[in-house]
């Protein structure tokens, strides 16, 4: 029997609104419609017509996760447009907070996913890990969400207690390395809801521009912290896991691998944090003038453009974020799946409908 | 890659820059098609498209594409609103734009359909273009709206404008 079945605007999973529109024939999908747009804010819109201190603390705003991303981005476009230089231990503090952010966007994803498959105790196991995680980033920055850390040409906040940090990554690689992954990979309730289910192939991956942990998935091999280095990524050693199934298990498994390599980098940047200052001028000029830069975010590549005409404003912002780019291949994921897997597929690409909409 | 060779195989006469951000090619008469047959015969990675609204209503498109993790920035002018589609060729260039004729109503010819991607069904497209001289006061998603009631022959402005539009909303809500 052949039935439509619309799902959204709010979301059957996470809480964002957003809309599919299945095609099935009994419980397999043969197709799917994806509309976005309840969440737009016209941040691009609005950054045009706020000054470039209010603009930070706008485009943080962009998303609730990886709100840091996107003030960093905005402060490096500014950057590369004034020549600006980030001193060493600014560059050291921005991988922090950035690396910091990434796990708990991970460890947020890993509890939430948990929970759609219902083990709600690897839920509540891998919630209070994340709990320390936002614990550390309160403990830097004042805040839980939106860290107000960024500035054109570096931080606005020292680390006044590094060896916390450090503890928290430790504790966090030990919890990842001796329960989380092991359990992750071997529960026969998680493998059976996840291995096999929602594959997006390395050729879908490339032709709908899938980025970050997706991509990785799916065998392409790019990280831009190790392909196109920015800040002080250069300075670290870390892996970047890459798995070739495509599947909804191998974006598990990619995922809480990255957070073990994070606290690989947050280890070695706190040991070897360099002395000096953090941040230059406080408010710099902006010349006339236009930069596209990219960076790694936890869901993968973010883009920003900006264009400046030497005035207090830019004239032109523009945001690409990671899910944006992700969303569109999660119909080729969902195509042959059947229904009652389609929360958790599209959960798999860990969307932030906040961002896509912007 | 030979980023060099990639942008010869495209035009044999184009010139590019290498600046902080990357390579940028700036060529008013891009074949955009053939750009992006190029790229994808290279395997090079789609990132975005951005639309520039320049002070003479032109619109600059500026294609960002990554060879090795390194941005490269193609850009055209938009020539009477027009210009080819890529997302026949490639499929991750279909939201990108319909976001940009949201934005800026630029249409991409050869799509057999555009149908609005952040903006509702019925909006206008052009929202970034209709209101670039506005101030930080109006809001870009009643603007939106209020331009549906203006297309429909309400030319009052105020409140009647935002009353047809409540009305409306609510009758499609009842259906």
């Amino acid at each position: 029997m052949s039935l439509n079945v619309p799902l959204g605007p709010f979301h059957p999973a996470l809480e964002e609104p957003y809309k599919i529109e299945v095609a099935c024939e009994g419980e397999r999908i043969t197709d799917a419609t994806i509309t976005i747009g309840f969440n737009f804010r016209g941040i691009e819109w609005l950054a045009e017509r706020k000054n470039y201190t209010q603009d930070i603390a706008l485009l943080e705003r962009v998303c609730g996760i990886c709100s840091n991303v996107h003030s960093m981005m905005f402060c490096r476009a500014v950057e590369k447009i004034a020549g600006l230089e980030v001193p060493p231990r600014g560059a050291y503090i921005r991988v922090i907070m950035c690396e910091l952010e990434r796990m708990h966007s991970h460890l947020l994803w890993a509890g939430i996913a948990c929970h759609i498959i219902g083990f709600e105790t690897l839920f509540m196991t891998i919630f209070a890990l994340r709990e320390q995680v936002q614990d550390a980033l309160e403990s830097i920055s004042g805040n839980r969400v939106n860290y107000g850390m960024n500035r054109p040409g570096g931080v606005n906040r020292d680390i006044g207690d590094p060896a916390a940090v450090l503890a928290v990554a430790k504790a966090t690689s030990a919890a990842m390395t001796e329960q989380m992954i092991p359990l992750i990979t071997k529960n026969r309730g998680i493998r059976s809801r996840c291995v096999g289910v929602g594959v997006l192939t390395p050729e879908d991956a490339y032709a709908f521009a899938a980025v970050g942990p997706v991509a990785r998935a799916s065998g392409v091999s790019i990280d831009l912290r190790k392909t196109d280095p920015y800040e002080a990524y250069d300075q670290f050693e870390f892996d970047v896991p890459v798995t070739t199934n495509g599947d909804v298990f191998d974006r598990v498994v990619v995922r809480a691998l990255e957070i073990v390599e994070s606290c690989r980098i947050l280890e070695q940047a706190i040991e070897s944090l360099p002395p000096g200052p953090v941040a230059g001028e406080l408010f710099p000029h902006v010349p006339a003038g236009e930069a596209a830069i990219h960076q790694e975010a936890p869901r993968g590549e973010v883009f920003y453009y900006m264009e400046s005409d030497g005035s207090d404003h830019p004239t032109r912002v523009r945001v690409r974020t990671p899910t944006f780019a992700n969303m569109p291949s999660v119909r080729q994921m969902v195509i042959g799946q059947t229904l009652s897997d389609l929360g958790l597929i599209q959960a798999s690409i860990d969307p932030c409908y906040s961002c896509t909409d912007r | 890659m030979n980023v060099d060779a990639l942008l010869q195989q495209i035009d044999p006469d184009g010139t590019s820059d290498l600046r902080a951000d990357g390579r940028w090619a700036v060529w008013p008469n891009l074949d955009v098609r053939k750009m992006a047959a190029t790229m994808i015969e290279h395997k090079v990675h789609f990132v975005t498209a951005t639309a520039v609204l320049g002070a003479d209503d032109t619109v600059r498109l500026l294609y960002h594409w990554s060879v090795d993790s390194q941005l490269i920035t193609m850009e055209t002018t938009v020539l009477e609103g027009r210009i080819p589609t890529i997302s026949d060729l490639l499929p991750a260039a279909d939201w990108v734009e319909r976001e940009i004729r949201d934005y800026y109503g630029v249409e991409f010819t050869g799509r057999t359909d555009t149908p609005p991607l952040v903006l509702r069904a019925g909006d206008p497209p052009g929202l970034f273009s209709r209101t670039a001289d506005l101030g930080h006061e109006a809001n870009p998603a009643q603007t939106a709206r209020a331009q549906v009631a203006d297309v429909r022959g309400d030319d009052s402005d105020g409140a009647p404008a935002a009353e047809q539009v409540r009305a409306d909303v609510e009758g499609e809500d009842a259906r």
